[in-house]
Order: C-alpha cells, then structure tokens, then sequence
C-alpha cells in the first residue's frame, strides 16, 4: 500500500491555513465552502459569550451521532451540496469533470497494489467513512446500527464505481461511456425496434392521407365539460374597449402542444376588436409571443393591414422572480402596463388588473397555475381567469379550476384547441371574406368536386351576406390543400355538432318555381332567432317585424319553424311570432337587402344569454352589439389548418404504437420472468 | 454573533417584516372602521411591498450576473480546450449580433430553440414508451401488473375510437377520481412543504442565502 492518503490534508494544502475542524462521515469528502481570504493582520472577531451551563445537564445521556451515509443531520444544510447531490452530480459524466476530491481518491486508489484491490480493499478510507467507526465496532456491527436504503446502497456502489482506480479507467479511456459495441448488443434490439415502431406510426400520417384512423374531436364540447365552452363565450362577448390580460407560461418546449390555442386565443380576442396585453414571467416566452402574431400577420396580410404593436396588441415587460414577478403584477398593475418589452412606454394608463376584461393563462406547467391563482387572481377578486394548458399539466390544473370559482375555464392540449377553431370557424365563418368558398373548395377533393350535390353550392352561394373583399383578393396559401376532405369546413356551418332537430316541412303552403315560402315576422317586439327549437338554445340572430326567412322545416309539433338566414346559418324561430306565407322570390330578395342593411349594425352571432360576470361594476361587458365593419378582424381569422388532421392522425398513431409497444414490451419480460421464476422454485410469485 | 448569525438575524427580521406586512396590510378591517384604518393598513403594507419589489428587481439582476458567470466559466473552460464551449462563446455572439443587427428579430428563436426543444419533448414520448414496455423487466409482480394495466387504460381511453368506448369510461374514471384525488394529495404536500421551507428559512435552519 503507498502512503497513506490524509483528508484533511487535502482539504488544507496551504501550510498556513489553520488546521481544519474534525469532520466526520460523508463529510469528509465534501468541499469546503470556499472562506474569504483572510486579510493580513485583519483583527479577529471576538468569540461568542456562552451561556453558562445549567446545572446537571453535562449527566444527561447523550444520543450517539449517527453519521449515515445520504443522511446528514440538521445542521448539514450549511455544508452545500450534501452527499447525495454531489454524487448525483458526478453521475454518468467524464471523469475529468469529477469533484477535485472525488478524482484525487480515485487517483490514489489506482496507485494501490493489486492484491489490495483484490481484497475490496482499493477504497481504502471509503469503509471507514462510510461507517463510523464507533457503530462498526458496536456489537452486531453495522447492520444493527443502520441498514442502508436501496437508494443509499446505489449512491455508494456509484462512489465505488467512481473512485474505482485504473483498471476502469484504461477500460473505459477515463470516461464512463457506453462500451464500444453495447450500442448493437442483443440487450438493445428491442429498443431499437420499440422506437422504429413509434417513429415510423408518428410519421405515418403525415405522408399519406389513408392513415387517419380515429374521430376528429366535434365542434362543439363535450356538454359534460362547461369550461371550455365557458371560455369560448367569455372571449366571444369581448367588446372594442376592452382588454385581456395574456400570459404567456410557456416555453418552446411545449410549442408543439399550446401555440395552436394561444394563436387562436389571440386571433378571437382580435377579432372582437378587444386588446390583448400580453405578459410572461418567462422571458423567452415574451419572445415567442412576439413570433405568434407575427404569424398572425401573415394572415392578416391580404387586407394590406397588420396588427401593429401598441395598437392591436401589446406586449408588457417581463416579470423576474416568478411568482414575485406574478405578485407585483397584481400589486402594481399599472407600473407594469407602462413599460413594453422592449422598454418603451405603451401609453397604457390602469389602475388595477380589475380593468381587464378577462385574464387568460396559457400555462405549460401546474405549477405556473399555481402561481397565477395564487398571486394574481386571489388579488383581483372579480376578473375572470380563463387557463388553457398542456396534457401533462391538466390533471393538477383541472384541480384548481374545479376548485377556484375565479378560474372559469380551462382548456386542455390539442383537440380542445381543434374544438375550439372549429367553433370559431363555424361563428365567425360567413363573415370570413371569400376565405369560406376558399375553404368549401379545397375541402372537397377535386375528382369528386362536379358530384357533390347542389345544395352544397346553394348554401355557399347565400353565405356572404356583408359587403366583403371578394375572395380574389385572398392570398392562396392561407387555406392550402389538405390531403383529405374531413379535417377542412365543411360547406355548411354546422349549428351543431349534435343531432339537428328532426324538422318536417310545413303542409300549409307549397311552393311554385317563382316562389318561395318564407316566415315573416309579424311581432312588434324585437324576436330571437335560434340555433334549436327551444329557448334554451342559443340567440343566433335578431329580427324585427318585417323580416323574411325562407322556411325550411318545422319541429313535430309546428310550435317552431326552421329557416335559412342571410348569413348561411339555419335558425329556428316561434311559430306563434311569425306567418308563414308564400311570396315571388324578387319580393324575397328585396325584404332581404333591407333587412342586411341593418345586419352590419349589430352584433348578431352566437349571443348566448350569458351571466357570468366579467368584472365588478362593469355591465357593459353584457352588450354584444359589436360592429364589425373593419378589415382585420374578420382577416385575423383566416388560418393554416391543412396540419391539423395530420397531428391529431400522428397524435392517435402515437398512442396506439405506444400502447403496442407497452404492452409487447411487458409481456415479453412477464414471460421471461415467469419462466425464470418457474426453474428457480417452480410457481409465481406475486 | 459572527456573519452567518448575522445573516440568519437579518433573515428572520426580514421575513417576518414581510409576513406581517402582508398580512396586516391587506386587511384594513383589522384596524377597526375609522377614517384612518385604510392609511394605516396602507402603511403597514408598504414594507412588504418595497422588499418584494427589491427581490424582484435583484432576480432582474442576477440573471445578468448569470449571464456574465456562464461567459467567464466558458471562457475558462475554452482556456482549457474544451471545444464546446467555443461552440457556445460563437452561439451566443452570433445571437447578440443578430438580435442587435436586427432590431429584436427573434427569428433565430423559432428557427432554432423551438425546432430542440420540441424534438427534446418528442424524445420523451419515446423514452417514456420503451421505459413503460420495460416495467415487467424491472419489477415482475403484481405492482408492475397494476401499474402496465392502468397505463394501457388511461391511454387506450385517449383514443378517439368508438370501439374504445368502454375503456374510456374507465379512463374518465380513474381520471376523476385516483388521479384528482393524487392531484390534490400533491397539492396539499406543496403548500406543506411550502410552510415548513417557510419556517425553515424563517428560523435559520436553511440558509441558502449563504451561497
């Protein structure tokens, strides 16, 4: 054996530095947080004043000090990293990244003899650090004093394997690598095959059309699931004058999952005229939200606008100190809207966050809901919070939403985003400019475009009801072609995705060629034109006395009447509040252009009777009346949607390969297993 | 008393300025209905509010120290050949001069970092697949049974396949109930746990801002 390696020697190397304090245990191999350097002639301090000692108390029984390996007692908070961060750190790295300490007892257990490695002796110091050697002399030894965890057992094989002398290390050419050669060993083989099998179904979707097993996720959500419609209704009721808080929690790593809602976040709140302030305590979240609308611009290109920062949108200025951050900006809002990203001042001028309409959270991790429910919507009372977030996130995230009758809504990964464009394609598509006969015609593959029945064309033909660009002006690549016909809109915006009502046409009137039967509304009041035929439906359009709508059906009991509006939508209306009547289609046509004269006035779609409230001592938040004669907000809604039915294809390829892979995987080793367990004793053993 | 007394004192006198800050000033009943219980509760509240704004603003900072301290560990460690580092020392110029150059253009962002780190999250869908189809290898019993066959449900209940129907009705469930309930479990342990750091750090017992 060469000389005998001293710890606190090396602990020490300066000849002048005072000898160190005995250190015991795993602690021995610790650094030593690194002191100040001690100036020449620096006056000490003076040493603290005991207590002076209380009388019998030296007869105590004294506790033996367990010195565990993985288990310091209290006061090793102050000795950082503790033993198991340290060898968790030195874990699978080369070796010249070791600890100082670690590589020098490695360094000196390589010089050792042979026949001292032979003996298990190569770690010599490392048994008796780890063991106190007052429980290894103890009767029973050191089982009796203290058994090691199974964790703690592999953090001390990993020292070993660390400070494991020579021999690795000309094996290994001092870095603790793969083998050569382990990489196609027969172990890998089923890896290699697991991971062809997901790849190879990831993609599959994306190359050819037929792999799209699965349904798309509907239109409308899930009943059972209020939140998300209670989202899609808050932004819906967005008015020009106001404003919605949005941040931005996440980071590119959850790009994939959540850009699809928070683009269509943004595209809604824009489309309502209202302005997003956009907000994050990730820095480079702020970034990324800057890149989302610039992707919105490319849309909103065609309308030779864009949305201009400090106009249409406004990003705030990062907030440091995570939930720190989140808590000055529900304590000093108004500081906070002053300065942009960029740190030029955005002429914002709030008291407090209960100015926002609503606050929506697009959030990555539980974690930043935490935050958000905890710093900033319990310190803003009345202002809604509407959360969208990952798979990985909703099962915590659920919790608080269910939880916090201040988080309305929440949003979950990738097919409620789907969900969430498709009812937004659905309200807002008549009013889309020449982007509905854009999508009408690439929805339908083009070998089958001259077969699809007329009413498809007829229903596209009466969909435009505003005066908008003509669909010329649109830029192809916003809608491109999609390899299959079911993920694009269909022809017909879809009132729902439920069952429609079963309507039977009406027996009184029959129509003649250069006729129509039409319903006209004979109530002086004001009357609500909805999506079914019930009350409970929702407001899809007002009318007046006056108005004509062709007829189209009638519920069993002909209490209601189904008719065509202006705007391609079919609605129900009151049998009791209209006649039914039979005029020539030129006197149709023209009750109809007096009646769009005044659809432009008004905010006609989708208002539902809505009575969550949006902010203390804000009524206004219950007009819908917006109008919408601008350009970009109804361009803002144009969107790539040719990716969308190859994902949620890849997504549910994923998933089934995964389950196969799971699943061959374990029944593989199961048997293994079982057959091992079976020549080793001859029965399972659960 | 030595510095780290000093310093635990200066901690402790710090947190409970800031607690009872909070907690005093956003709660102007407490001082009665006269006319100056809101000054006073205003007051109070200013202290809290001025030290976290302080923290605030030394996290803003120390970010930039942080930067500065990868710069310099990196131009050490290029001192000493390592190779990647240069990689990072250009990466980060080239950044820099891009984002100056440019005026902000975070295209180098969507390019880059977003391209990674998504493959980075995509990898994980992988190694969680091969480390779920390995489970039996590590642990053949009736755990590693339970564990596979739950695994399976919740994701053959994701599918969106008529078929799977059943299967999905016991996933919801196991959602709602097992994984809410674990959810919550989880919830009450951070805000435990959140308590106990809390009067840790309060009492001198973790000092982490020694460094």
């Amino acid at each position: 054996m060469s000389e005998e390696f001293n710890w606190l020697d090396y602990a020490e190397p300066e000849e002048s530095a005072p000898a160190p304090s005995p250190r015991r245990g795993l602690r021995r191999f610790l650094p030593r947080a690194p002191g100040l350097p001690r100036l020449p002639g620096r006056p000490r301090m003076p040493g603290r004043p005991r207590l002076p000692r209380l009388p019998g108390l030296s007869r105590l029984p004294r506790l033996p000090r367990l010195s565990i390996p993985g288990r310091g007692r209290v006061d090793s908070a102050l000795e950082a990293p503790t033993a198991p961060d340290l060898l968790g750190l030195q874990d699978e790295r080369p070796l010249e990244e070791l600890d100082d300490r670690l590589r020098s007892l490695r360094e000196r257990a390589a010089t050792g003899s042979q026949a001292e490695a032979d003996s298990g002796q190569a770690l010599y110091d490392v048994d008796e650090v780890l063991v106190s050697p007052e429980i290894l002399h103890k009767p029973g030894g050191v089982i009796s004093a203290a058994a090691l965890s199974k964790a703690q057992e592999q953090q001390v094989e990993l020292l070993k394997d660390i400070v494991g002398g020579a021999g690795q290390a000309e094996a290994t050419g001092g870095r603790r690598f793969l083998p050569s050669g382990a990489l196609f060993s027969l172990s890998a083989v089923p890896r290699l095959i697991g991971s062809a099998v997901l790849c190879l179904m990831v993609s599959l979707p994306f190359v050819s059309s037929n792999f799209s097993e699965g349904q798309l996720p509907p239109s409308e959500f899930d009943e059972d699931r209020p939140g998300p419609t209670t989202v899609y209704d808050l932004l819906d009721n967005l008015t020009a004058d106001d404003y919605v808080l949005l941040a931005f929690e996440y980071g590119p790593a959850a790009a994939g999952e959540l850009d699809a809602i928070a683009d269509l976040f943004l595209r809604h709140i824009v489309a309502q005229r209202a302005k997003p302030l956009i907000v994050s305590s990730n820095p480079i979240a702020v970034v990324h939200a800057q890149n989302i609308i610039r992707a919105i611009n490319r849309s909103v290109a065609a309308s030779g606008n864009d949305l201009q920062r400090g106009r249409d949108y406004f990003i705030l200025r990062y907030l440091p100190g995570g939930s720190l951050g989140l808590r000055e900006l529900s304590e000093n809002f108004a500081d906070v809207a002053r300065v942009s990203h960029k740190g030029e001042l955005t002429g914002l001028e709030f008291d407090s966050l209960e100015e926002m309409a609503a606050i929506v959270l697009i959030a990555e991790r539980a974690e930043d809901m935490r935050n958000w429910a905890e710093q900033v919507v319990s310190e803003v009372g009345s202002t809604r919070l509407l959360a969208a977030s990952g798979y990985a996130a909703a099962p915590l995230a659920q919790v608080y939403a269910d939880s916090m009758e201040e988080i309305v809504g929440l949003v979950v990964g990738y097919r409620d985003a789907y969900t969430y464009g498709e009812k937004l394609q659905l309200n807002f598509g008549p009013l889309l400019p020449g982007a509905y006969e854009t999508g009408v015609d690439l929805a339908v593959e083009p070998a089958a475009q001259d077969e699809q029945p007329s009413d498809v064309d007829a229903q596209v033909e009466r969909a435009p009801a505003t005066e908008l660009p003509p669909p010329t002006e649109m830029p192809s690549p916003t809608v491109p072609p999609s390899p299959t016909a079911r993920s694009l809109p269909t022809t017909t915006p879809r009132p729902s995705n439920t069952a429609p009502p079963q309507a039977t046409v009406p027996p009184a009137a029959t129509a003649t060629p250069d006729n129509i039967r039409v319903v006209e509304v004979v109530s002086p009041q004001q009357v609500r034109i909805r999506r079914g035929p019930s009350t409970a439906e929702d407001i899809l359009q007002l009318a007046l006395a006056g108005d004509m709508f062709e007829l189209i059906g009638a519920n069993a009991d002909g209490s209601w009447y189904q008719i065509a509006l202006s705007n391609g939508l079919e609605g129900w209306i009151a049998e009791f509040l209209v006649e039914v009547n039979e005029v020539t289609m030129a006197a149709f046509q023209a009750a109809q252009s007096s009646a769009s004269a005044r659809i432009p006035d008004e905010r006609v779609f989708l208002w539902r009777e809505f009575d969550v409230s949006l902010g203390k001592n804000r009524p206004r938040y219950y007009q819908v009346n917006t109008p919408i004669t601008g350009d970009i907000p109804e361009y803002v809604l144009l969107r790539d949607r040719s990716q969308e039915v190859p994902r949620l294809g890849a997504m549910t390829f994923g998933t089934l390969a995964a389950v196969l892979v799971i699943a061959v995987g374990n029944i593989f080793y199961a048997l293994g297993a079982l057959r091992r367990r079976r020549a080793a004793d001859g029965g399972w053993r659960g | 008393m030595g510095p780290a007394g000093m310093a635990a004192f200066v901690a402790f006198v710090v947190g409970v300025t800031t607690i009872l800050s909070l907690l005093l000033g956003d709660n102007p009943a407490l001082f009665g209905a006269g006319p100056g219980s809101d000054e006073l509760a205003r007051r109070l509240a200013l202290p809290g509010d001025v030290l976290l704004r302080l923290v605030a603003i030394v996290i803003a900072v120390s970010i930039v120290i942080g930067i500065a301290n990868l710069l310099f560990v990196h131009v050490g460690r290029l001192a000493r050949g390592k190779i990647y580092s240069a990689v990072m020392l250009a990466s980060f110029a080239f950044t820099m001069y891009w984002s100056i150059t440019n005026k902000g253009d975070a295209s180098l962002l969507e390019a880059v970092q977003v391209p990674i780190e998504s493959a980075l999250a995509a990898l994980l869908f992988v190694s969680l697949a091969l480390g779920g189809s390995r489970v039996m290898q590590k642990r053949a019993d009736i755990w590693g049974l339970l564990f596979v066959a739950l695994v399976l449900i919740v994701l053959l209940g994701s599918l969106p396949l008529a078929e799977l129907a059943p299967v999905k009705a016991w996933s919801d469930w196991l959602m709602a109930i097992p994984v809410s309930a674990g959810a919550r479990a989880i919830l009450l342990g951070i805000a435990l746990g959140s308590v106990v750091a809390g009067v840790r750090a309060l009492l001198g017992q973790d000092r982490a801002y020694r460094g």
